[in-house]
């Protein structure tokens, strides 16, 4: 049976085909599924259901608590993603301009721990030192006010304290990326840059920086899309509250689905809306900024 | 702290290490913290002023661990994301392999499926499979889990592991065909054990990916099959005193395994972006 060798070989269909059916069956099923049910109204725990069509979707745009979700969405995308980033180019460059080799790898390597905590863990710890009574982040401002601080009970700092978090996680891990991607750039550039008398910042915002372009908007579409996924955060910290005001929109779809109502059609008709928005900007976006 | 190489000391670079001292003290104190009030009683943690020094305890360890909830947590996490990973590794390593060395017609197209699996977002996936599962009657058991959570170990393992195959040399390769191996030997005796280093480290991304997974496992289990991060994240409802000394040995407990991959994630960026930097 033992054949010449060819460069005819079904490799790549044996090697592909079982990974891409798995990935296929387990993204469409609940995709095509959740459509069906988005369609229904159905509710947790029940069997029967009957169709209403768009009935779902049309209640949305009247549902002042569904805009408000997806006001905070938008809100934590942009702060989150914009605030990575900057910290992320900031401490990536100070890395790479001002510290000895062994300072360098000491850093790095403290750099990657938040973002290897679970979520679960890093919302904890910074509850914790957030808690207006033993934080230790608020302890300062008690002993010298007299009153506590309790950030996460105000509606306006809720965000931005759960913000910060995120922040942390991925900035700090972000910025070892950017002193990665800054260490395989060639030397000469920044020669000839200093030759010239340019000052440092300039060398990086005019030379190094958009040499780097493609990766870092690389990177910040890693970080979209990962800016989506922080529900245990928030969960977590604030369970969308004060009031609604860190009401995400997969947060308001669980409460929607199996807190409050158990309307499971309901929070699917959101679940549907999200998955085709993220979808379709994620894919122009992804699109828009490859080189082709 | 001595200045640089050769740049002359001055004010800036002096700020500039402040503030890189200053995060890395943010990346390591709250964590230390956490972990030494995991050591505290009660009254130590709970005081007006924070307490450095104290008297040890090793009672939150034992009473985190000796709870039944903790132990099946601790196992179904084992065991779900242990099945994940090596789901997400078998079939997704030689994918991945298949997608860099050769010249598919689809090869693009299929790389933006695996990745476009991440956008999708983790309630919209959760809603439709809960309803699945409680039709099949495999609501709340580690099967329903595992199948799930392949979903997101064999994407990432596939879009990791195709850099790292691609910088494979291909002379190496051409070598096994000389010598007479196979396209399967060359991939199982050629390219497996030299990209084995940067592969680890997307297998290990997979893994921490999983394991720090809380939105899926939270709607797909409700008593049986719940994970270590749902049980860490209930200790907190336990009652009107939130027993703070076992929430922190729970935080601990649950981000050990993620953070033994330090080492390992480091190693894996260096290796990846090493060879960009050779090739430039």
């Amino acid at each position: 049976m033992k054949r010449t060798r060819s460069n005819k070989t079904r490799l790549p269909a044996v090697f592909i085909g079982p990974g891409l059916l798995v990935l296929a069956v387990l993204a469409l099923v609940p995709t095509l599924f959740a459509i069906v049910i988005s369609l229904q109204d159905r509710e947790l725990g029940q069997t029967d259901s009957s169709w209403v069509w768009f009935s779902n979707y049309v209640q949305l745009f009247s549902d002042r608590r569904f805009l408000n979700s997806v006001g905070v969405s938008l809100t934590w995308e942009v702060l989150t993603v914009s605030a990575t980033m900057g910290l992320a180019v900031l401490l990536g460059v100070l890395l790479f301009q001002c510290t000895t080799p062994r300072w360098r790898n000491l850093l790095s390597m403290l750099f990657i721990v938040p973002v290897l905590l679970p979520r679960v863990s890093a919302a904890f710890v910074w509850k914790f030192a957030f808690h207006p009574l033993f934080g230790l982040l608020t302890w300062p401002y008690k002993a010298i006010t007299g009153e506590p601080l309790d950030l996460l009970a105000s509606p306006v700092t809720a965000l931005l304290t759960v913000a910060f978090v995120d922040v942390w996680q991925w900035g700090l891990f972000f910025a070892v990326i950017v002193l990665k991607l800054l260490e395989t750039l060639p030397p000469q550039p920044f020669e000839a840059a200093r030759m010239d008398h340019a000052k440092t910042w300039e060398v990086y915002a005019y030379v190094a920086l958009p040499m780097l372009k493609a990766p870092l908007i690389s990177l910040t579409f890693v970080k979209m899309v990962e800016s989506l996924r922080a529900f245990d955060l928030i969960y977590v910290m604030t369970r969308g509250g004060p009031g609604i005001s860190t009401e995400t929109l997969d947060m308001y779809a669980f409460s929607q689905g199996f807190i409050e109502s158990g309307r499971i059609s309901y929070a699917s008709s959101m679940a549907v809306l999200m998955m085709v928005a993220s979808t379709v900007a994620f894919t122009y976006i992804w699109k828009w900024t490859r080189p082709s | 702290m001595t200045a640089g190489k050769k740049k002359p000391f001055s004010f800036g670079t002096l700020f500039a290490r402040l503030v890189l001292i200053g995060a890395g003290l943010s990346a390591l104190v709250p964590v230390l913290w956490t972990f030494l009030n995991s050591f505290k009683n009660r009254v130590d943690i709970v005081s007006a002023v924070p307490k450095f020094v104290f008297t040890p305890t090793l009672e939150n360890y034992l009473y985190v661990l000796g709870r039944d909830s903790v132990a099946s947590g601790l196992v179904n996490s084992l065991v779900v994301v242990g099945s994940a990973v090596v789901i997400g590794a078998v079939l997704g390593l030689p994918a991945a392999y298949a997608l860099a060395r050769y010249p598919l017609r689809w090869a693009d197209d299929i790389q933006f499926f695996v990745l476009s699996m991440r956008f999708l977002p983790p309630v919209a996936v959760a809603i439709p499979l809960m309803v699945i599962w409680l039709q099949l009657e495999l609501y709340d058991t580690r099967v329903a889990l595992i199948v799930t959570y392949t979903l997101l170990t064999l994407s990432t393992v596939i879009w990791l592991a195709i850099p790292a195959f691609k910088a494979v040399p291909k002379e190496v390769e051409e070598a096994g065909r000389v010598d007479g191996y196979g396209p399967y030997a060359i991939f199982f005796r050629v390219s497996l054990p030299i990209a084995a280093r940067s592969l680890i480290g997307a297998i290990a991304f997979g893994f921490v990916l999983v394991w720090n997974e809380f939105l899926i496992a939270l709607m797909l289990t409700t008593s049986d099959a719940k994970t270590l991060p749902i049980v860490a994240s209930e200790l907190s409802q336990l009652g009107r005193d939130v027993p703070w000394g076992i929430l922190n040995a729970s935080v601990i407990l649950l981000s050990v395994p993620p953070l033994l991959m330090v080492g390992v994630l480091s190693g894996f960026l260096n290796a990846a972006f090493k060879r960009k930097g050779d090739a430039a």
